[in-house]
């Protein structure tokens, strides 16, 4: 009885749109904001409305300009790509953030974002960059 | 006897004020790298063909660096290719092949730290990440270099020309493919862009970042990704480019975002998505333009004000314009639009009634993309022809009210 309704109610999850984030096309999909065809998979981010619309960016300052802007856009979740992988999206909320140094994103947002502090350690040293939290970030623009 | 003469021939060019060293197989100095070791400011090297797999070659003196029949330099997929350190370097004749990939160090075929008054001319660079890149330079030139790789769209690639925080700088003659962008200028000033080739770049044929006071002049940029890019810039002369076949739901001939003060004359939109596509950016002057078979002859912005739009050429375009508010700050005047069905009674070749061309379609496209689908459909050619008659969707200021009776000729 409880696998039926476990089954029953992820069924009910999917058909309620998920809080997945969709993967970015790379030199195929655009910045909603600046307009620039997405190129970088390290510095992309995406913005998921309550209403399900997915909203794809270039670069992390974009998507937050872009939702600072637009305040009728409300906001389910927010993605930023993993700079330790490839074209990856992770939740921007619970992820570790570091910010100039030599990062060089596409419109000098200069954001990198990790899954986990130990990773965002290991870059700072590499990066000689700055690091952020993510109210740090977001209070930024 | 052979220390002897290795030590006269080191005196030799000691005292020589300037002369050729050459490196070949069948040479006395066999590396490129021995040979710089042995040069003084004002050398020439001489390389005869032959491959070359020698890591990084480090040019940090000034000297005239030529090849003979395309010596290959090949930086074996590990490391950057070529790196100038001095200035007044020449380079000249190389095929470079093979840099390191997708590095963060973003590794080159041949790059320019920091200097003045360097000439990269004649080069092939196959196959590298980044093809040119010049840093932190000013009075360099990049001449009649053919510059290629073989990016795809899922993979990072750097870009065939790349210039960032530089002034003064020459980039004549080049031609580029299957790179990110085409040429790519960041924080560039007073400089010049002239008679390149850029196509089938993934990205951008030409792609414009903070920089102001340049003008770009009788390139061709065919069927790339998205296009030619010029964003967040002042005072930038297009004038005679070619602007084609840039095909794709995010692609234009031309993307203008954030740009003022900039003059675009005589060019040639053919084939495009949308021409121009037009986003903050004011007092432009748009003039004697060819728009021909796009889809959209040009996207103009809402947030666009004080551009100038005259004596252009709107033929066989889908839509002429489009926008996406009801907000007018742009002027239009004296254009051929082959669309046009008034008539012209005084016989001074503008037409006696004014033309609209915003239609009715192109409004509810712009909000409802899907509607595409009635497009050429009955009712939609109904509503139009009363739209132009008594226009009450589309802003009824987006006017030319002195459109030409016959195409200009350019």
């Amino acid at each position: 009885m409880k696998k039926i309704v476990l089954l029953f109610l992820s069924f009910l999850m999917i058909s309620c749109g998920s809080n997945e984030p969709q993967p970015i096309k790379l030199n195929v999909d655009s910045c909603e904001f600046c307009k620039m065809t997405i190129s970088n998979g390290k510095f992309g981010a995406e913005l998921l409305t309550k209403k399900g619309r997915y909203y794809k960016f270039d670069d992390l300052s974009c998507m937050l300009l872009y939702a600072k802007e637009n305040t009728n856009v409300q906001v389910q979740s927010f993605f930023v790509n993993d700079y330790a992988k490839d074209n990856t999206l992770i939740p921007a909320e619970q992820s570790f953030y570091l910010r100039g140094g030599a990062l060089n994103s596409p419109m000098r947002g200069n954001f990198a974002a990790f899954a986990s502090d130990k990773e965002q350690d290991n870059f700072q040293k590499q990066l000689d960059a700055k690091t952020l939290t993510w109210q740090q970030v977001f209070t930024l623009y | 006897m052979k220390k002897i003469s290795f030590i006269v021939f080191l005196l030799f060019f000691s005292i020589g004020k300037a002369t050729t060293i050459k490196v070949g197989a069948n040479l006395p100095v066999k590396k490129i790298k021995q040979a710089l070791a042995l040069a003084n400011d004002g050398d020439t090297i001489l390389v005869h063909s032959g491959i070359y797999k020698e890591g990084t070659i480090l040019i940090n003196k000034k000297i005239y660096f030529i090849g003979k029949n395309f010596p290959v330099l090949d930086g074996q997929h590990k490391k950057e290719v070529v790196s100038i350190n001095a200035n007044d370097v020449v380079v000249k004749g190389f095929k470079v092949i093979n840099s390191g990939h997708a590095a963060l160090n973003d590794p080159c075929g041949i790059r320019v730290y920091d200097k003045n008054n360097v000439i990269i001319q004649g080069n092939i660079l196959d196959n590298n990440f980044f093809g040119i890149y010049l840093q932190n330079s000013t009075n360099c030139i990049v001449k009649n270099n053919v510059i290629k790789a073989y990016g795809k769209a899922e993979q990072l690639i750097g870009n065939g020309i790349h210039c960032w925080k530089s002034n003064n700088l020459q980039i004549i003659g080049n031609k580029i493919t299957g790179h990110r962008d085409g040429i790519y200028f960041e924080f560039v000033t007073q400089s010049v862009i002239w008679r390149n080739i850029a196509n089938n770049n993934i990205r951008y044929g030409l792609h414009f970042m903070f920089s102001n006071d340049d003008a770009y002049i009788t390139n061709v940029f065919k069927n790339n990704g998205a296009g030619v890019a010029v964003m967040f810039t002042k005072n930038v002369k297009m004038f005679n480019n070619y602007f084609e076949e840039n095909w794709g739901d995010s692609a234009y001939g031309l993307l203008l975002k954030e740009i003022s003060d900039s003059y675009i004359f005589n060019n040639r939109f053919a084939r495009n998505t949308s021409g121009i596509y037009m986003e903050g950016t004011s007092r432009i002057k748009v003039e004697k333009n060819s728009f021909e078979s796009n889809g959209w002859g040009m996207k103009i912005q809402a947030s666009c004000m004080e551009n100038e739009i005259v004596n252009n050429n709107f033929l066989k375009n889908t839509f002429d314009i489009s926008t996406n508010g009801s907000l007018v700050l742009n002027t239009f005047n004296s254009n051929f639009w082959d669309k046009y069905e008034g008539y012209d009674l005084d016989k001074d070749g503008m037409g006696d009634v004014p033309y609209h061309p915003l239609s009715l379609f192109a409004v509810l496209t712009e909000n409802t993309p899907s509607a595409m689908l009635l497009y050429r459909s009955f009712m939609i050619t109904l509503l139009d022809k009363s739209e132009k008659v008594l226009p009450s969707i589309t802003p009824d200021n987006f006017v030319d009210n002195k459109p030409l009776m016959k195409s200009l000729p350019l």
